[in-house]
């Protein structure tokens, strides 16, 4: 184990969480707006950083190097709807979340889906619906976690595992929303720098990017074909199309992606993120896949194809070299990882516990169920990690398909479509989440030559579509939901009358309440 | 273009070329939002 690399990893850590101790100073955390969304002040480049941050996972370090030494340049498909996701979401609903957020007084992004789709069914599905599925993303972060440090430092997995797991637990509890967001900003600028180096070796190591080319072409020509390796994905335009879409518009179905609408400063906040959120994924998105190509040359008998990168970086990198990748792999994890767990905390406490088991918890027990959550997550997440941990791809491809199919029609109409309603709502994600849940477990890729994202995205906005004009006369969306809407589609300031958001609270009260009169007069 | 057959180049620098173009598009067309504020004392 290298001094230099232990070194840089402690002092990336130091570093990472004396930047949370001074966001949570700078306050933002006195109340629970404050805690969960950081008091809505986080401005364009930060919002654009932890957006991009949180989006891109330790699956960008292991998943997409392992696809692209496995199947050559077919792997940058994936890239190629991932550069634009995050311009695509500001641009799509940014602007329009970030008010209607605010006028509705909505906190997490489920309580969101339940102001504008008002039931409690819908809170109750996609609230369990997402901590089932952001568990299993963080299950991908720890395993990525533990393989990296275990890798690089030369110690046992299972410790390295604790470690990561460890780590990660202190560093979430540390503070709320803002410590998370000015944490990402800096760990998002340590990815872009650790990768580039990787990237820029590698391409040394080989002669440039034209003379490597040349030898895979010797290797294999169709490694540099678009159809992968041994022109395996030859016409399957399903797959392709469902490698595109699950990290360009998936991340608008992604709930604790879309959170970061709702914490921007303004609603115009939304476009100068956009500009910067796109400036670094150019940069950041294809250099992982390339070197997991570029891999293929330089380490010809890696037996684990997802462990490219650090192999690469370990390789060609000098020792304070590699502990800053290493830090920069880390910074991939744990931005995600925090999001994510945070989230899953936010949701339990929140939109299950306060919403449906106890309406009148304090903060504190809310503090507390939420700490509770995290803490089972790690501990059922290292578990796994442990016994029989999956490969990271196939976790990150899973839960992002299902959370994509199931919540992006839904947070897109919600702010776009004035007919999309609960029922409609309620059976889009039903639906979605099922389809591409079956269409990933029963192993229909193969068969049909389709991705579970677009079967999934497909047969979710159907739904979504065809329920919500189904029941329009016996559901239709409330006035003062379609109001608000109105507002959110033009630019201008928010009306006085909304930003008392209690009272969009009572309009949903009285909405149900009048409903359940009305269905009692009708029984009667 | 750097050893790579033609689809494989309009996949690597075709798909970063749509995106840049997007976002100037983008960035045009939303250029009135620096009037948008979140409240009205915001705006004046």
């Amino acid at each position: 184990m290298s001094g230099t690399v232990i070194f840089f990893l402690v002092l990336y850590y130091v570093v990472v969480l004396g930047i949370g101790y001074w966001a949570m100073r700078r306050g933002g955390g006195e109340d629970l707006e404050g805690y969960l969304l950081g008091g809505r002040q986080v401005g364009p480049i930060a919002t654009a950083l932890t957006l991009q941050s949180t989006s891109m996972s330790g699956y960008m370090f292991l998943g997409a190097g392992g696809l692209g030494f496995a199947q050559g340049y077919w792997a940058l498909w994936y890239a190629a709807g991932d550069i634009g996701g995050g311009l695509l979401n500001l641009s799509v609903i940014g602007r329009r979340m970030r008010k209607m957020s605010q006028m509705m007084g909505a906190l997490t992004s489920i309580e969101y889906l339940e102001k504008r789709y008002p039931s409690p069914a819908i809170r109750l599905v996609a609230g369990v619906l997402t901590i089932f599925l952001l568990g299993f993303y963080v299950l991908a972060q720890l395993i990525a976690g533990g393989k990296g440090m275990a890798l690089v430092t030369g110690i046992s997995y299972p410790l390295a595992l604790a470690i990561a797991v460890g780590i990660i637990l202190i560093y979430t509890f540390m503070g709320g929303y803002l410590a998370v967001a000015y944490t990402d900003f800096f760990q998002s600028l340590v990815m872009l720098v650790g990768v580039m180096w990787i990237l820029i070796a590698a391409l040394s190591e080989l002669g440039g990017l034209t003379a490597a080319n040349t030898a895979l072409s010797e290797l294999d020509p169709t490694l540099l074909s678009v159809w992968g390796r041994g022109l395996g994905f030859e016409g399957q335009w399903g797959v392709v199309a469902g490698a595109i879409l699950i990290f360009s518009v998936g991340y608008m179905g992604w709930p604790h992606v879309v959170t970061r609408h709702m914490a921007m400063s303004r609603p115009a906040t939304a476009r100068r993120a956009g500009f910067w959120a796109t400036i670094w994924s150019l940069f950041f998105v294809p250099a992982p896949y390339l070197v997991g190509i570029l891999a293929i040359l330089i380490l010809p008998g890696l037996d684990d194809p997802e462990m490219a990168i650090f192999q690469v970086a370990g390789q060609l990198l000098p020792a304070a070299v590699t502990g800053l990748v290493m830090a920069a792999i880390m910074a991939a994890i744990m931005s995600t990882a925090d999001s994510l767990l945070l989230q899953t905390g936010s949701i339990a406490s929140r939109d299950i516990y306060e919403r449906f088991i106890n309406p009148r918890a304090s903060e504190r027990q809310m503090v507390m169920v939420s700490r509770g959550l995290v803490v089972a997550v790690a501990v059922i997440g290292y578990v796994v990690a442990l016994v029989e941990p999956p490969t990271v791809f196939s976790i990150v491809i899973f839960a992002t398909s299902v959370l994509g199919s199931a919540f992006l029609p839904a947070y897109v109409c919600a702010v776009w479509w004035r007919k999309a309603n609960t029922p409609g709502a309620l059976a889009s994600m039903i639906v979605g989440a099922t389809v591409a849940f079956v269409w990933e477990y029963a192993g229909l890729v193969n068969t049909t030559e389709l991705h579970p994202m677009l079967t999934g995205v497909v047969s979710s906005t159907i739904t979504m579509i065809v329920v919500s004009l189904a029941t329009q006369t016996i559901s239709p969306v409330p006035a003062y939901i379609l109001d608000a809407m109105g507002v959110s589609s033009k630019v201008g300031p928010i009306p006085e009358r909304f930003l008392a958001a209690t009272e969009f609270d009572l309009a949903n009260e009285a909405a149900a309440v009048g409903k359940a009169i009305e269905e009692d007069s009708q029984d009667g | 273009m750097f050893g790579l057959p033609f689809e494989t180049a309009l996949l690597v620098f075709g798909f970063p070329v749509f995106w840049i173009l997007y976002m100037v598009v983008f960035l045009y067309v939303s250029r009135r939002w620096d009037r948008d504020s979140a409240t009205e004392d915001d705006a004046s």
